[in-house]
């Protein structure tokens, strides 16, 4: 007990000694303290978004490893790629929802897309001044439709692919389909939403299709197949919903290319009345053989389905491709989640800065720890007299080494603290600054290679961070071409940060004393004091 | 019996021999006066008694008992009080915490206020008051000095005091007062040793030993 009692003592008779000790651990302190919060920041804000985020995954055709098969087979010929492709069609619905019986999946949800044209009282709304072209011109936006795919050859008549309407038709398998309603991008102003599973031909358009061809909830729209000319369909409009992102997108490279790509052109429906609209038209459709090609081609309106399965963590996706091989999913088709890409970018910068936080503790701690040995060094070095009268009088080396320790312990548990508070307080705010360095010069980079080919300019840096945010923590949407970047944390220092602080501050203390240790344990009282006299 | 007797005892730094043989018995209650010219060992004597340094032949018993066997630093924070001729005090403390400090490290039992008024009641036997015994060492006179290390070797109340020059550096006044402080020591049962060149302490102390230098001290004077 009295071994404390005089290193307390002996804190307040050297002040200049300990205050230098006391600064330069405070530094040490609320640097590691910065550090050690941005790493737990970057953790905590992956955790906590992981354990709160739902996701959701596709099953798609796995055209990159079937490249790859085919390289690595002897060469790649695209004409045995096309054949390849051609026989592997995407899953249908009815193949989704087999895989939607495995264990990990909590919900599926599918849509239908489809591309239709407009009629002479219903056209699609576009910015373009070549809106009266003619649709047989490549690659020109507007006009009533343009063939897709290629493979058929533009003016040859219709590819396999079909030709591209001016609108996008998709049916819903439910509410829980209606992404964009369920995120808030879209909201009814007008009118209701069409019955769920109804075969009904009823749809909801974009206020803005809605004020461009002056149509009001009630009235009747007529679509037609763009690769037969007269097959036509009325759909009603039974509401009518805004699109935040239509009016929010400024114009990029895809929208310029095509109506149906614009979102004011898409029309919701059904799925069960978009798959009898489907149907009809396959029903009716003929078919025609290319000479040249051999490829068979269809004026079927062309569809799509696609089906997405929800999860309800992260690991329950990762069982899911287990559990769907077993099931028989070929390897030709992968499992793919794009929220989980979407939000493994949102973390780069976080994580990036969390890599340097770690480097930066680990310089710290090292030239930290170098520095206060040395103080320690000199520190016994300058009481060895002190040393040599305890000694002599009779306390016990160990116990003089005690009286040290626990002198800079003291003096480090105390500015380990006011460093820690010190840190709590400014942890967050340069987090985020550096954090805003880090997205910019990320996004810098980007902009540069964008630059470099040729797309500048499809970025805007004002709306950095600007995404909302749940938690204190900006989450992607997934939306647009900009990457959604954990742009903020709100709070960097828990318990964990304090104990490994702590554990630090424990660490130096002993780190430095041991060095003094071991030269209080060598020093002999009679020669001490026999030089002193 | 001899409190603290040494026999056929040999000390040498390296080559150089500074006690040898020397064997002398130490009693409870009385004075003993160790002279010597300089470099006849006086001050290695002291070292060897209080277990600072390790005879390198013959032994040193307390109480009949081989103080190598005893704990070192438990046989000089409890049996032996040691004045050392430069003090030897801690200099960032007061008079009274040298005292206490002492006496914490010899396990003294007792409240610390217990403790504190023992020490200032010590600190005002050898002559020094309140305000005095509140100073840093560095504000205090050689004699007062030598006071907190008289009152510091008698805080955990040993049976033997060991002085190194305990008058070296005082005035006539205070030598004789603080001849007159081991007095009464020896008179209340303690074993006082005092290691002086001082004709007159010797003659205050009830038995002389004298240290003469080793014959190879001698020589290696001769050669110089």
């Amino acid at each position: 007990m009295y071994v404390v009692k005089n290193a307390l003592k002996c804190i307040g008779r050297s002040k200049g000694r300990n205050i230098l000790i006391g600064i330069i651990v405070l530094v040490i302190s609320v640097s590691a303290c910065i550090g050690l919060s941005i790493r737990q920041a970057a953790e905590s804000a992956k955790e906590e978004s992981l354990s709160g985020m739902s996701v959701t995954a596709t099953i798609s055709v796995d055209r990159q490893s079937m490249m790859q098969g085919m390289r690595e087979g002897g060469g790649f010929d695209p004409s045995s790629f096309q054949a390849g492709m051609s026989k592997l069609n995407e899953l249908s619905v009815e193949e989704m929802q087999v895989y939607a019986g495995a264990e990990s999946v909590s919900g599926f949800t599918y849509t239908l897309t489809a591309t239709l044209n407009g009629s002479d009282d219903f056209e699609a709304v576009t910015t373009s001044t070549q809106e009266e072209d003619t649709g047989t011109a490549n690659g020109m936006p507007g006009g009533p439709g343009q063939e897709f795919g290629g493979m058929g050859g533009g003016k040859m008549g219709i590819g396999p692919m079909g030709t591209q309407g001016d609108f996008t038709i998709v049916g819903y398998s439910g509410e829980d389909a209606m992404t964009d309603f369920l995120n808030g991008t879209c909201s009814l102003t007008e009118g209701t939403m069409f019955e769920e599973g109804t075969k009904a031909a009823d749809c909801i358009i974009s206020d803005e299709l809605a004020i461009y061809n002056d149509l009001a909830v009630g009235d009747t729209i007529v679509v037609e197949n763009p690769n037969l000319e007269g097959e036509t369909y009325t759909l009603t409009v039974v509401g009518i919903y805004q699109n935040s992102a239509s009016t929010a997108v400024s114009g990029g490279f895809m929208r310029g290319f095509s109506t149906s790509s614009d979102p004011a052109n898409a029309i919701y429906m059904s799925y069960p009345a978009l798959k009898d609209m489907v149907d009809t038209s396959a029903a009716n459709a003929q078919t025609q053989t290319d000479e040249t090609t051999g490829m068979e081609s269809s004026t079927a309106v062309r569809a799509s389905a696609a089906g997405t399965y929800s999860f309800a963590d992260v690991e329950a996706y990762e069982r899911f491709e287990e559990e769907a091989r077993a099931m028989g999913l070929s390897d030709s088709y992968t499992i793919t989640s794009s929220d989980l890409t979407a939000f493994e970018n949102s973390l780069v910068p976080l994580e990036n800065l969390s890599t340097m936080a770690g480097y930066f503790l680990l310089v710290v701690l090292a030239i930290g720890a170098v520095i206060l040995i040395v103080l320690n060094i000199f520190n016994v070095r300058e009481r060895k007299y002190e040393v040599g009268v305890l000694t002599a009088i009779g306390m016990k080396k160990q116990k003089v080494a005690m009286q040290f320790l626990c002198e800079i312990f003291v003096v480090t548990l105390a500015a380990v603290v006011v460093g820690a508070g010190i840190g709590a307080v400014s942890a967050v705010p340069v987090t985020n600054s550096l954090l805003q360095n880090q997205i910019q010069s990320q996004e810098s980079t980007k902009e540069q290679r964008e630059m470099n080919f040729g797309r500048g300019g499809g970025f805007d840096m004002e709306n950095l961070g600007a995404t909302p945010s749940m938690d204190g923590m900006g989450l992607p949407s997934g939306t647009g071409q900009m990457q959604n970047y954990i742009s903020e944390i709100s709070s960097a220092m828990n318990f964990t940060v304090l104990f490994q602080l702590l554990a630090i501050g424990v660490l130096l203390t002993l780190l430095a004393s041991v060095v003094s240790m071991i030269f209080i344990m060598r020093y002999e009282p009679l020669k001490i004091l026999a030089n002193r006299d | 019996m001899s409190i603290l007797k040494l026999e056929n005892v040999c000390f040498s730094y390296g080559t150089k021999t500074v006690l040898e043989g020397v064997s002398y018995e130490f009693e409870k209650g009385k004075m003993y006066a160790v002279v010597g010219k300089s470099g006849a060992g006086k001050t290695t004597l002291l070292s060897v008694l209080s277990g600072l340094a390790s005879p390198n032949r013959g032994t040193i018993t307390y109480n009949g008992e081989d103080i190598r066997k005893l704990d070192k630093y438990r046989f000089r924070s409890k049996y032996i009080g040691v004045i050392f001729q430069s003090f030897n005090l801690l200099t960032k403390f007061t008079a009274l915490e040298n005292v206490e400090l002492s006496m914490d490290i010899a396990g003294v039992k007792g409240r610390t206020k217990d403790k504190r008024e023992q020490a200032m009641a010590l600190l005002s036997s050898v002559g020094l008051e309140e305000d005095e015994a509140n100073r840093r060492i560095l504000k205090l006179s050689g004699g007062q000095q030598q006071r907190v290390a008289i009152a510091r070797a008698l805080s955990y109340n040993p049976d033997v005091i060991l002085a190194d020059e305990p008058t070296g550096n005082l005035d006539g006044e205070t030598q004789k007062e603080i001849m007159e402080i081991f007095r009464e020591l020896a008179e209340q049962g303690k074993c006082v040793i005092l290691v002086s060149h001082s004709p007159e302490v010797a003659r205050a102390c009830d038995e002389i030993y004298e240290l003469k230098r080793t014959k190879n001290e001698r020589s290696r004077k001769a050669a110089v």
